[in-house]
């Protein structure tokens, strides 16, 4: 029997090799398997790109669409109006703060001092506040007129585009037909804002006029109501920078895309459904963000890191086989189940605590709100643990052993060992460890919608420490609690995606840092 | 016998045992607060959790009637009239509050389905690219740039999954449909039929993909250790008897990473069922009566064949993934959230989350106790 040669294969052999070298489409089947592999790890390239696709398609139109928002707000006199009204919003609060010092006040006669410089206070502002209010009427019109005329013209102008898109005939001169029926002119805002202009000598005399009531009246001011008496200088100050404001306002100056995008990111107002005109100003989400995040860490990095410690260097078997399942169980409870505990027990315990007299001493304490930033910080603390304490537990299991065997051969103690030798090899790590459990805090979003609140403003930083006892809103509860209401494609919703896009740009660059410094200090592998 | 050498060293040791202790706090702070925390839930949530029909009903409206003798009855809205009627003269008040009567059915249904969508999704998608990275892939641009998209995808907020899974997937995502809807972005005719990219709508479907994402980066990370932990030997034994690299992989490789993998599946199940913020527009529902699969139909004339029921059922069944849900995670924020406090809602609230801490903790439980389990088993 002669020797199966490689050329010439026995018949069994034959069926073996012809199998192994077929190919499919002209390709090897072991890469075509290799490719489909590598295709489906590309998917992860392919959704990122996505998210930042998608996100960029519903967000990107924002700053256009505000621009014009923001326009027609000047256009329309309306920016006008705000500018006056600040004065008058500020002597609504002096006024209220006489009444309610009327309400309190011991004598009779002290009473009746205080009514009469509420009223002179009320009489004084009287004909500016009402030339605002009609100005605000007309403004408010012109707006609507605005407005109206937009949807006209997006419509005008998507029928026009239907017409030349088709290629029937007939159809073309229909659409083109009615897109001229629904031509509207612009709003005429030059005549329109004629009205606002022409008032401006009278607001500016009306309020100059007030500034010199509201002075005299000051003067005779009982002492009982200090706060007034020295808010009033401040204020007058304020209404004759707003009266100069007012002389140099033009409608005509132009708002530019920078102004837009300044009024986003810097903004300090976020308010929206509002009649009178929306605003969207990241400001305050963002400073509640970052504070919740702040005690969060502030909460979290000790706890998390003498636990990694303890359970790395000192703890028994026992108790590692304790502390690591706990530990890592946490991360399984969901966080609405957390932000739930955070309304129904931990508000309260806070409140009850904060009552209690020998405590009186922390900033804030009392409190007033149960739903607030320190509530939220410690429970995404909680949330962020596990994610601390395993990263930061790594680092310090990849500190080579010679370093420790090194200190403990020159007598040090098992404490200095720790403390002098592995806590300062392994820091890198822990900060990266640190700074991922940021990233996690950051993007959490039932906890601080359940617990932080809900207040959108800026937390008064007046009360110093105090600030993490007020409630305040932020970028992930924002878009949790107000997507689902808005309409696609409105100014409201496009200002959503874009605080989408802020987030995900802050948790990619927190990412990168983590990284960053992680790999900086990266010791040699022993 | 004592060193006559040695200093007074009680200070120090002293110190050593205080900072062991504040170290040892640390742990022991968390381990209580979990601890506690649970016990919490337990003993609150028990109670209402066990009462007959919390896991078998529907979620429906709690209505609370008092009678002039000061019985409170607690009853749905379906016997509440009667109720009223029987009482006559001795009806006092009545309350309603939503969301807090029957069970929790629906969103335990709900959650179901959506895990079962996003795990089947993930965990595809999430083995074939570990499979990848551990078995083939070589150092380069492209491998570096998949470790990037995989670390960075770990750090995306869920709320932002939630955008993108609204964006993507409830917006755009192709859908086979003869009437083409005007938001289609473009629609490609296929003769037949058009693929038109309308999105899916809020559904199970856009919710379980959206999760499915969300858990990707877990998976992945998990599979590929488990395929890593297979010891280098097998595969060289593998290919020295001439197997290709397939063979190797599915012979050799595959069959003792997979308990790992399914094991990490599990805790990528509770991460999954966990989430809130990205299904919150792309598939829940505050409150639905129905099962998903319990779909409103036109009734068929009496003389319909069996192609025409035969279709209804398909379509009905089909409701699993085309239908909006309620989800035990959105079911306890609207509870928390969207309706007023009071005694009768915390009994849902306390029974909802007993029960949705139980399962996702038992998940969790089980998948850490299994890998331990296996560490065992499999060593090499």
């Amino acid at each position: 029997m002669p020797p199966a040669s490689p050329t010439t294969p026995g018949p069994f052999g034959s069926k073996l090799l012809r199998k192994s070298s077929r190919s499919m489409l002209g390709m090897d089947p072991q890469k075509i398997i290799k490719t489909f592999f590598g295709a489906n790890s590309g998917i992860t390239i392919v959704v990122l790109v996505l998210i930042m696709v998608f996100l960029l398609r519903e967000g990107a139109g924002f700053l256009s669409t505000y621009h014009h928002e923001l326009e027609v707000y000047r256009k329309a006199g309306l920016e006008f109006c705000d500018i006056a009204d600040t004065p008058l919003k500020q002597q609504q609060q002096l006024t209220s703060a006489l009444r309610r010092a009327k309400a309190s006040a011991a004598s009779d006669e002290a009473k009746r001092a205080l009514g009469d410089a509420e009223e002179a206070f009320e009489t004084a502002i009287e004909p500016a506040d009402e030339i605002v209010s009609e100005l605000k009427t007309h403004a408010t019109e012109t707006k609507e007129l605005a407005n109206e005329f937009h949807t006209l013209e997006v419509g005008r102008l998507q029928l026009l585009a239907a017409a030349y898109s088709t290629s029937d005939p007939t159809r073309k001169a229909d659409l083109l037909k009615e897109a001229e029926l629904s031509k509207v002119d612009a709003p005429n805002y030059e005549e329109r804002i004629a009205a606002v202009i022409d008032r401006r000598e009278e607001l500016a005399k009306a309020l100059t006029d007030y500034t010199t009531v509201l002075g005299t009246a000051a003067v005779a001011l009982p002492d009982a109501v200090a706060d007034v008496k020295t808010a009033v200088p401040a204020h007058i100050a304020e209404v004759h920078a707003a009266v100069k404001k007012l002389e140099t306002w033009s409608w005509q100056e132009p708002v530019s895309f920078f102004t837009a995008a300044r009024s986003f990111f810097f903004g300090t107002g976020w308010i929206t459904n509002s009649s009178w005109q929306d605003f969207y100003g990241v400001v305050p989400l963002l400073t509640g963000s970052l504070l919740i995040s702040l005690v969060a860490l502030l909460i979290a990095t000790p706890i998390s890191v003498s636990a990694a410690i303890y359970t790395n260097q000192f703890a028994s078997d026992q108790e590692k086989e304790i502390i690591k399942p706990v530990i890592e169980f946490i991360q399984a409870i969901p966080s609405v189940v957390l932000g739930f505990i955070g309304i129904a027990v931990v508000g309260d315990l806070i409140k009850g605590v904060s009552q209690w007299e020998i405590l009186s001493w922390i900033p804030g304490f009392p409190i007033q709100e149960r739903l607030n930033i320190f509530n939220a910080g410690f429970l995404l603390a909680f949330m962020a643990v596990p994610t601390m304490f395993s990263l930061a537990e790594d680092a310090l299991n990849n500190v080579p052993r010679a370093y420790s065997e090194a200190s403990d051969a020159l007598g040090a103690t098992k404490l200095q060992t720790v403390f002098r030798v592995i806590v300062p090899a392994a820091i890198s790590g822990i900060l990266a460890a640190i700074l991922l459990g940021l990233g996690r805090v950051i993007g959490e979003t039932m906890v601080v919608l359940l617990v932080a609140g809900n207040r959108i403003a800026i937390p008064d930083f007046g009360d110093g420490l105090g600030v993490i006892f007020q409630p305040a809103h932020t970028l992930t509860g924002i878009i949790a609690q107000e997507l689902g209401e808005v309409s696609r494609g409105s100014s409201h919703w496009q200002a959503l995606f874009m605080v989408g896009i802020l987030l995900f740009v802050i948790s990619l660059s927190v990412n990168w840092c983590a990284r960053t410094i992680a790999k900086r200090f990266e010791h040699p592998k022993a | 016998m004592n060193n006559p050498f040695a200093g007074d060293n009680t200070r120090i040791q002293r110190r050593e045992t205080a900072a062991r202790w504040a170290l040892r706090m640390g742990s022991y702070t968390v381990v209580f607060l979990t601890v506690s925390i649970f016990l919490f839930i337990t003993f609150k949530g028990l109670p209402h959790a066990t009462k007959p029909g919390f896991l078998t009903e529907l979620t429906s409206t709690l209505h609370v009637i008092e009678s002039k003798s000061g019985e409170i009855i607690q009853t749905g809205p379906a016997q509440a009239d009667a109720m009223k009627q029987k009482l006559g003269d001795q009806f006092v008040s009545e309350k309603t509050i939503s969301y807090s009567g029957g069970g929790i059915l629906g969103p335990i249904v709900g959650t179901a389905l959506l895990v079962l969508v996003s795990v089947s999704v993930a965990l595809f998608l999430g083995v074939c690219c570990a499979i990848y990275l551990s078995e083939y892939a070589k150092k380069g641009k492209f491998l570096e740039t998949v470790r990037l998209a995989i670390l960075n995808l770990a750090g995306v907020p869920s709320v932002v999954f939630g955008l993108f899974g609204l964006g993507a997937f409830v917006l755009t995502a192709p859908v086979l449909t003869n009437a083409p809807a005007d938001r289609a972005i473009f629609v490609i005719p296929l003769g037949f039929t058009n693929l038109s990219f309308q999105g899916w709508d809020t559904c199970v479907l856009s919710g379980g993909f959206t999760l499915a994402f969300v858990i990707l980066p877990v998976i992945i990370t998990a599979s590929e250790q488990c395929l890593q932990a297979v010891p280098q030997g097998f595969r060289e034994t593998s290919m020295a008897l001439g197997a290709t690299r397939w063979q190797t992989i599915w012979r050799s490789v595959l069959p003792f990473a997979t308990p790992g993998i399914l094991t990490s599946t599990i805790l990528g199940i509770a991460r999954a069922a966990g989430e809130t913020a990205p299904i919150m527009f792309t598939a829940a529902l505050a409150f639905k009566d129905k099962l998903p699969w319990q779909k409103d139909l036109p009734p068929l004339p009496a003389d319909a064949g069996m192609f025409a029921h035969w279709e209804q059922s398909v379509q009905r069944f089909l409701g699993i993934f085309t239908e909006s849900v309620q989800a035990l995670p959105y079911h306890i924020y609207t509870l928390a959230a969207k309706i007023p406090q009071n005694e009768y809602s915390e009994q849902a609230q306390y029974g909802s989350v007993f029960v949705f801490l139980i399962l996702v903790a038992s998940l969790a439980a089980t998948s850490i106790w299994l890998r331990i389990h296996l560490r065992k088993k499999y060593k090499w």
